[in-house]
């Protein structure tokens, strides 16, 4: 991690100021003072044809831009650096920009050379349509040395005279305490840049469980058939195409967990329409209904349930923490026998045998989550599983709760918990759905306007969690922060970006924001298999700390005191700042609010947290590792 | 070469067959759900509150419409069960959609009861209403039923839904894909 004042600085947007002619000049002399006058007569004149090289380095938070300086938003107090001096713990990465620059148009080589385990990544500049700028944010896996020229040809932008490299150092658990040195490496003709990286790997370790799970959501999977139509070519057709897709699948649960995450995949529509991969094949109808087919089912979800997908991860295999069942009004027992015994019978077969099924494998870690989805506006079905607006919808709820107690005996060791996501009448739900309900998974902003309602839900036994969207990427770059951060001051157990594998219909020359994308497909790169953002990679950083923090305040019994000093170091406030209150649209009948409401609502709070700045971070970051060292 | 030439021209034909097997499949279905799907219910399916904030268009909510969408459990379930009875005359995936006219000036019409396959030849993913479609207005204004091939691979057979006074109130869509996809509208 990038221990700023330690970095040696440069001005905001160095690189990009035009360096003068005779520096790049004296820097090739210099290289080849002690060869022979011939030999640096040469290099005089191939100098003076080479463009002026530099290499520099940038904060984590600090996103560079095509013209070698920072992205406006991000640019109040970044720093360029000539060396990078970083403090890390272990079990964790180390992040930084690296920043190759060329004056002209010219071929280059960048290596890094480093004694720990270092992942390499050019940062892909997207053409952003709503405020026509561009900004770093998928990161492309590439090997040292690392040969191009800029401007780089597929990123097709003219004016590039700057390429930004996302570096990962991984610090294994193992690793001695110890300070560790390297460097990095440009060259371009006969111009050579080289600069120091020097990394203080500390005792403490960075705790395996994270402070706040945070959750990546998806929907389906037509969207890889649309991402990967090389890689699943023929899906539709050949029937053992689906191997392709789960191993892709795997993919995407593997680089979420890679970077702290989790991932759910819901796997029915809103009328209920199930997709193939997602559930066992049934057969049969009323009291004959029962499971006819698992092995499409297992081959998806066993790697996942028996963490053999993960098997090379840094983190270590583990089975994923939550799935999503099937189930939905028509799946398994259909809608035609609703209120009937039929209705109950099949649904209690086939759920039964899920249970036996899952016992059976020993998937005994994970929380299958039963969860309905759907609302009334997609015509579907007459009531609303998902953010109920209308109170007697609560009914159906609790109709399904019965029959899940029914199917599944309660000494189970496989947890089935039953979800509901809500927004509009959460208050009213939390009394009405107790026992009913255990996973909640609430709107972030107006679950604030109920403090205290974290710790009695979870007094009670429940798992909570927040949910809403994903920054922009003209958001500062520190706003990818802001959601775990909040989640765990709140006390909620997890955090759901709602959206997070939809890159919209051009993410590479026209993104929209962003705002529904954390990982990008890298198949146009020949890499068929999802690939990080730098978002994604800050958010790990991010949860990184928060789980030392965590660490700290449960081990030290000062929660408060360490979370005072959290908050006060992120932007300035207090802990009383963080909580809200009840606003007096709450006095009002929930069918008279609307969205305007909400937002209208909330916007004193949420001022509370506009004044981010790109530094933020870092000092909570300092923080957490002095709270390690004492 | 000839072997494999005259098996094409054999599949060709094969293909047509299957498709006017269905079309006539879902004709019957139709004719039978003309008869079969009772009116005065499905005019009873989505509240009247519901209708008047239908329209609510407000700059600063893009989902007072929809967010406000309500439905009477007991109508929409009676009619779904029917419409999912009929959709079991044939062994293949067929859905049987509710829609109904909205009232508005240009006419407008909205699906009302989707199901298990969530097919259609016309609803716009999300769609809480949309414009009048001329082939709905066909049926509405006439009582005919009619046969739509517009989208590639589907067919849909529209039928009249008709209540006590004998005023067709809305219509059902029929609807198969030649070939079905598994993963449409999972989402």
């Amino acid at each position: 991690m990038i221990d700023n004042p330690q970095l040696r600085q440069g001005g905001a947007g160095a690189l990009a100021r035009a360096r003068p002619p005779g520096r790049a000049l004296q820097i090739a002399v210099h290289s080849h003072k002690r060869k022979t006058t011939r030999i640096a007569s040469i290099a005089l004149l191939t100098a003076a044809l080479c463009p002026a090289i530099d290499l520099r380095a940038l904060p984590e938070f600090s996103r560079p831009n095509p013209l070698g300086g920072v992205v406006e938003i991000d640019r109040p107090g970044s720093k360029f650096a000539d060396a990078i001096q970083l403090t890390a713990a272990r079990g964790a990465y180390a992040s930084f920009h690296l920043v190759a620059k060329l004056d002209r148009p010219s071929n280059y080589e960048v290596s890094l050379h480093f004694p720990l385990p270092t992942d390499i990544y050019r940062e892909w500049f997207h053409f952003n349509t709503p405020d026509k700028k561009y900004y770093p944010d998928a990161l492309i896996p590439i090997r040292s040395p690392y040969r191009s020229k800029l401007p780089e040809p597929d990123n097709r932008i003219s004016q590039q005279t700057a390429q930004a490299f996302w570096i990962d150092i991984w610090i294994p658990a193992a690793t001695a305490p110890s300070v560790y040195r390297g460097e990095a490496r440009l060259t371009s003709g006969s111009e050579h840049k080289s600069i120091s990286i020097e990394i203080n790997v500390t005792p403490a370790v960075v705790p395996e469980k994270d402070a706040v799970t945070l959750d990546n959501n998806s929907y389906g999977t037509s969207w890889l058939l649309d991402q990967y139509p090389k890689t699943l070519k023929g899906l539709q057709t050949i029937a053992a195409g689906d191997q392709k897709l789960f191993k892709l699948i795997h993919q995407y649960h593997k680089i979420f967990y890679d970077h702290r995450g989790t991932f759910h995949q819901l796997g029915y529509g809103h009328a209920g329409k199930v997709g193939p991969e997602f559930a066992p094949e049934l057969t049969g109808t009323g009291a004959q209904k029962h499971i006819a087919d698992w092995s499409r089912f297992d081959r998806h979800y066993g790697p996942l349930l028996d963490g053999s997908a993960f098997q090379g991860s840094k983190r270590g295999p583990r089975p994923i923490p939550y799935v999503y069942l099937p189930i939905n009004p028509e799946w398994p027992a259909t809608f035609l026998w609703w209120g009937e015994p039929g209705y109950e019978a099949e649904f209690v077969n086939v759920v039964s045998e899920m249970e036996r099924h899952f016992r059976e494998k020993n998937w005994t870690s994970t929380r299958f989550e039963m969860f309905f989805n759907h609302k009334k506006r997609y015509k579907g079905f007459p009531w609303d599983g998902d953010e109920v607006r209308f109170s007697r919808d609560n009914s159906y709820l609790i109709d399904y709760r019965r029959m899940l107690d029914k199917a599944v005996p309660a000494n189970s060791p496989v947890q089935f918990v039953m979800r509901a996501d809500s927004s509009w009448t959460m208050e009213q739900q939390f009394e009405i759905l107790k026992g009913v309900i255990n996973f909640w998974v609430v709107g972030e902003g107006s679950f604030s306007w109920y403090p205290g309602a974290a710790q009695q839900l979870k007094a009670r036994g429940d798992t909570v969690w927040t949910y809403g969207g994903t920054p922009l990427v003209q958001n500062i770059s520190t706003a990818i922060t802001l959601n775990p951060l909040r989640s765990w001051i709140t006390g909620v157990d997890g955090f759901v970006r709602w959206q997070t594998v939809a890159p919209g219909a051009d993410p590479w020359y026209q993104l929209e924001g962003g705002g529904e994308v954390l990982v990008y497909s890298g198949e146009r790169f020949g890499r068929p298999e999802p690939q990080a953002s730098i978002r994604l990679k800050l958010q790990r950083n991010c949860l990184q700390d928060l789980a030392l923090l965590e660490e700290a305040a449960a081990q030290k019994g000062q929660r408060a005191q360490i979370q005072q000093e959290v908050v006060k170091r992120y932007n300035g406030t207090s802990l009383a700042a963080w909580r809200n209150t009840r606003p007096a649209l709450l006095t009002k009948p929930v069918l008279e609010w609307n969205n305007a409401d909400f937002d209208d609502a909330l916007k004193p709070f949420e001022a509370r947290f506009s004044n981010l700045e790109s530094g933020a971070w870092q000092r909570v970051r300092d923080y957490a590792l002095s709270l390690e060292a004492k | 070469m000839k072997r494999v030439s005259v098996l094409f021209l054999a599949a060709c034909p094969l293909f047509a067959v299957d498709a006017n097997r269905m079309e006539r499949d879902l004709d019957e279905i139709a004719r039978v759900a003309a008869i079969m799907v009772d009116g005065d219910v499905c005019q009873r399916i989505v509240t009247a509150r519901a209708l008047q904030t239908i329209f609510r268009v407000d700059p600063r909510d893009q989902w007072a419409d929809s967010d406000n969408y309500d439905v009477n459990d007991e109508a929409f379930i009676r009619t779904k069960k029917t419409l999912m009875r009929l959709s079991r005359m044939v062994d293949y995936p067929v859905d049987v959609n509710l829609w109904m006219p909205l009232a508005a000036n240009p006419p407008r019409i909205h699906i009302v009861i989707r199901n298990r396959y969530e097919m259609s030849q016309f609803w716009p993913w999300g769609k809480l209403h949309q414009e009048m479609i001329p082939e709905m207005q066909s049926v509405l204004s006439s009582g005919q039923r009619i046969a739509v091939k517009q989208k590639p691979g589907f067919i849909s057979v529209l039928a009249p839904v008709r209540n006590s006074l004998n005023d067709i109130v809305g219509l059902v869509e029929v609807v198969t894909r030649i070939a079905p996809d598994a993963r449409e509208n999972v989402k």
